[in-house]
């Protein structure tokens, strides 16, 4: 299974039935095989921060949700987060595909992609990192599965050394 | 038409014993709901600037055998425009965005908006494709507008331009009995 099946897999067996996004290329991957999974709706949005009040009243309503951006847009996502999910306690699954780790060929990616860790620490979200594609479904079921169990959500980060494993084929994205 | 009292039209036409949804913006919006009739299916945030309508629109989307109203300020609509887009590509029937615009953030201390300088929220509402947007300068004009947009196929975009008026009360502070209220009220499963 490719880690974008894997992502899929793991967001239909925690009961995710909704994803509201800002694409980036890896994530396109991951779009490609939503497009055939016949019970998992997809919203574009405009701005990170959207997609998580999208998500915030998709829960109020009893579906449970995935947000996926890549780690440039968690920094427009901070208000949304630290004033609306987690004092609430909204619960959703963060899917954050990684830039500026290892592999970045763009500088200017690489002081946000730094700050992700700490931000989410400072914030009090908790975060796994997917360590293969192998245990992709597992490891974003589980981070899934934690965030509605406790109504506290829950990150999961796509490194780009699983996302995008060659710099050469990378300066292209 | 005061804001104070265009809140109060609009929770008798949602009706106070109903569990019609109605999502209020941070500040003066929920302060004036929860003045004009406190209920369980009123969804108070204290924060999240802007997101009204987007928690809106993800409501709207999961509940579409329920109107979702949302109550915004002219302040709050302008840091997140691109949802009227979003509104306008996935268009839910069932979604009412009012806009309260005294054309300044009156939470603040009433420095102006864009609104107060020519900017149109109804024309960008139509713009991004909402085609049902107005705009209700009178009590009589809101009045018959609110009604329509709680039977008639949205989504809807209200824009009802309102004087500022003293909020006359506070919801309560504890967000997580806001939210687990309002998703019993609705009959939400949490």
């Amino acid at each position: 299974m490719t880690w974008a099946s894997g992502v899929c897999a793991g967001f239909a067996a925690a009961g995710i039935t909704h994803v509201a996004y800002v694409p980036d290329n890896p994530l396109s991957h991951v779009l490609k095989v939503l497009q055939t999974h016949p019970k998992i709706r997809t919203t574009v949005a405009t701005r990170e921060e959207e997609a998580f009040g999208i998500a915030a009243g998709l829960y109020l309503g009893g579906i449970r949700s995935a947000v996926m951006l890549q780690s440039s847009g968690l920094g427009n996502s901070l208000n949304a987060l630290t004033s609306l999910i987690v004092p609430y306690q909204i619960p959703m699954l963060i899917l954050i595909s990684m830039r500026g780790d290892a592999g970045e060929w763009n500088s200017a990616q690489v002081p946000m992609g730094r700050a992700v860790v700490p931000i989410l620490d400072a914030m009090g979200i908790s975060h796994a990192t997917v360590q293969s594609a192998e245990t992709t479904a597992a490891t974003v079921e589980l981070v899934a599965r934690t965030a509605f169990e406790t109504r506290m959500s829950g990150a999961c980060l796509l490194p780009r050394r699983l996302t995008a494993p060659r710099v050469a084929e990378n300066a292209n994205a | 038409m005061t804001r104070l009292d265009a809140t109060r039209l609009l929770v008798n036409v949602v009706g106070q014993a109903s569990n019609t949804p109605v999502v209020a913006s941070l500040g003066h919006p929920a302060y004036d709901l929860f003045a004009a009739g406190d209920r369980a299916a009123n969804f108070y945030t204290w924060g999240s600037m802007g997101l009204a309508s987007s928690i809106g629109l993800g409501l709207a989307m999961a509940r579409p055998d329920l109107r979702v109203v949302i109550l915004d300020g002219d302040g709050s609509l302008l840091m997140n425009l691109g949802s009227l887009a979003t509104i306008g590509w996935t268009r839910p029937e069932n979604l009412v965005l009012i806009v309260w615009d005294n054309e300044a953030y009156a939470t603040t201390g009433g420095q102006q908006t864009a609104t107060a300088h020519g900017a149109d929220l109804e024309a960008a509402g139509r713009a991004l494709g909402i085609r049902q947007s107005a705009t209700a300068r009178t009590e009589a004009e809101f009045q018959l507008l609110a009604a329509r947009a709680m039977t008639e196929p949205g989504p809807w975009l209200i824009v009802a331009k309102v004087d500022e008026s003293a909020p006359a009360g506070k919801p309560p502070l504890d967000c997580v009995l806001i939210k687990h209220r309002f998703m019993t009220a609705i009959g939400t499963q949490s």
